[in-house]
């Protein structure tokens, strides 16, 4: 397989001092059961950044996508994407946005074709477009042969590429991968990862959520650190490291949790 | 075409698409129901009760069970579809995507609708080829544009029912539970089979008190001109349901009950 970028550059380059690419002020969420998922979170991703949002399970990090894509509705605040509200009158703010879920939420009646042809469709695609970007978009994932397959016959692994080709159908600016990479082998994630660096440095802006840290430092150029639904740190990796008095952005994670005894550096020690 | 129409052509796209994968179970099994039931209940039933209010008994019994076609095909058509895309969550697909609730609402609601119109006027067809065939009886249609605006709000009515319940389900129990409780038990009771006119009391009562047997009576006031309550208020009171139904949807739709985190 081999991950060939097909951004239209002309799509995703945005306007140098515009808006950033997501503006979040103040974003509360509580759900009817009385949790509190986000509690006044701010964060400004500036256009063409590469931005890792980082925290343990149940921080806060898909709430926070979801709002953003209007899977949950935020309690107060206010959410911007590109300067377009992404609340009340969300329909320019989403057609900047690609989202990569978690979940493999892949219809199970579709083909793979079918799949992203509809998505298109969601987004205003017309037919030729639809057509002419499935099929770029199949052969970029190495999906091609098994394009009128339907979806639930496929490989985990296959499933992560369809729901990243489906995240670019419509040719978004900004990319939102929650956990691309989870249950993926090594070799698809590393192809992965090339991809998705090549469309930022193309002008796509990727927010990334990822429990691999080493990459989230090697590929990220800002990291936030969100816990108990309040952001608590953000900068590069080398701030965070150096704000919690560490030397990667592993050990800040893990100072961050609590765990630090968990540091790679400690690895063995015990066993000595 | 603009991109608002691309959207909702590729939404309701996407709904016809799944029933007309799974045709055998979603076209095929509840057009033999019917044909089942015009056989077993007409051939059995007719000879004995020969003919009802001056029409033949297979004749009188037809328009209920298109009725019926169109009305259970689109409640579960539309419930299911929805369950099963809440469950595989591959509704956040959509739910995400520019579209507006109305245009997400009136998707979901068509998909339902025209797979019920599909089937009944199948049955219809059936129904015609068979009378010709055993060229003892004819299906007439006395008032066409009573019937199509009776049988389109039944379609639609049903249709928002369908999505009403699968927004609200959480399990697939809680769609069979309203189809195999509630919707079959009311059309079943509501007069497809028979004429109220016929039942002693209190049941012919309790007939009347079932809001399915005004829309049998207009569905065959259509077809065969007879019918057991006033079709003004019958048409006028469907319509008033659809719009409260439609309206109470698009509310779910907007705040996002049960779709939305």
């Amino acid at each position: 397989m081999a991950f060939e970028p097909q951004t239209d550059a002309a799509s995703t380059s945005g306007t140098p001092g515009g808006p950033p690419a997501l503006a979040i002020t103040d974003l509360v969420k509580q759900y009817p059961t009385g949790t509190q998922a986000l509690k006044g979170v701010s964060l400004h991703i500036p256009e063409g950044a590469f931005f890792g949002l980082l925290g343990p399970n149940g921080a806060g990090k898909s709430t926070l996508i979801h709002c953003t894509t209007g899977l949950a509705g935020p309690t107060s605040g206010s959410i911007e994407v590109f300067g377009h509200d992404a609340v009340q009158h969300y329909a320019e703010a989403r057609k900047a946005v690609g989202l990569a879920p978690q979940d493999l939420n892949l219809d199970h009646f579709l083909t793979l074709e079918e799949t992203l042809d509809f998505h298109g469709g969601y987004f205003g695609m017309n037919k030729k477009a639809r057509k002419e970007r499935a099929a770029e978009l199949l052969d970029a994932f190495s999906l091609s042969g098994k394009r009128n397959d339907r979806a639930n016959t496929l490989s985990g692994g296959m499933k992560r590429r369809l729901i990243l080709a489906r995240a670019l159908m419509h040719r978004p600016r900004f990319l939102i991968l929650d956990e691309p990479t989870a249950g993926v082998d090594v070799e698809l994630r590393l192809e992965l990862w090339h991809y998705v660096q090549r469309i930022n440095q193309e002008g796509t802006t990727i927010l990334l959520t990822t429990h691999y840290l080493e990459e989230a430092e090697q590929l990220c150029d800002r990291v936030a650190f969100i816990n108990g639904g309040e952001i608590v740190a953000e900068g590069t990796s080398a701030d965070l490291a150096k704000q919690y008095g560490v030397g990667s952005l592993e050990d800040a994670y893990l100072e961050l949790v609590g765990r630090k005894e968990l540091s790679r550096a400690s690895l063995g020690e015990d066993i000595a | 075409m603009t991109e608002a129409q691309i959207r909702f052509v590729s939404l309701l796209r996407r709904e016809c698409s799944r029933f007309w994968k799974i045709k055998r179970q979603t076209l095929g099994a509840p057009l033999l129901e019917t044909f089942l039931y015009i056989s077993v209940f007409g051939a059995a039933l007719g000879s004995r009760v020969k003919s009802l209010h001056g029409y033949d008994y297979v004749v009188f019994i037809v328009p209920g069970l298109i009725m019926m076609a169109w009305a259970i095909n689109a409640f579960s058509n539309n419930s299911s579809s929805i369950l099963q895309q809440k469950f595989q969550r591959a509704i956040d697909d959509q739910l995400s995507s520019p579209a507006s609730p109305l245009e997400l609402l009136l998707a979901f609601s068509l998909g339902g609708f025209l797979r019920g119109l599909l089937i009944s006027t199948l049955t219809f067809l059936c129904a015609t080829a068979l009378f010709a065939v055993s060229g003892d009886h004819s299906l007439p249609v006395h008032h066409p544009l009573v019937l199509l605006a009776a049988l389109f709000l039944v379609g639609f009515f049903f249709s928002q029912l369908g999505v009403l319940v699968g927004v609200r389900a959480e399990q697939f129990d809680d769609v069979s539970f309203a189809q195999t409780f509630i919707l079959q038990p009311l059309i079943f009771l509501g007069g497809v089979f028979y004429s109220s006119a016929l039942l002693p009391e209190p049941y012919r009562t309790l007939t009347h008190l079932n809001p399915v047997y005004y829309m049998i009576n207009l569905v065959r006031y259509g077809f065969l001109g007879y019918t057991e309550a006033s079709v003004a208020l019958s048409l006028g009171l469907l319509a008033v349901a659809v719009a409260a139904l439609f309206t109470v949807n698009l509310r779910l739709f907007t705040t996002g009950y049960k779709l939305r985190a």
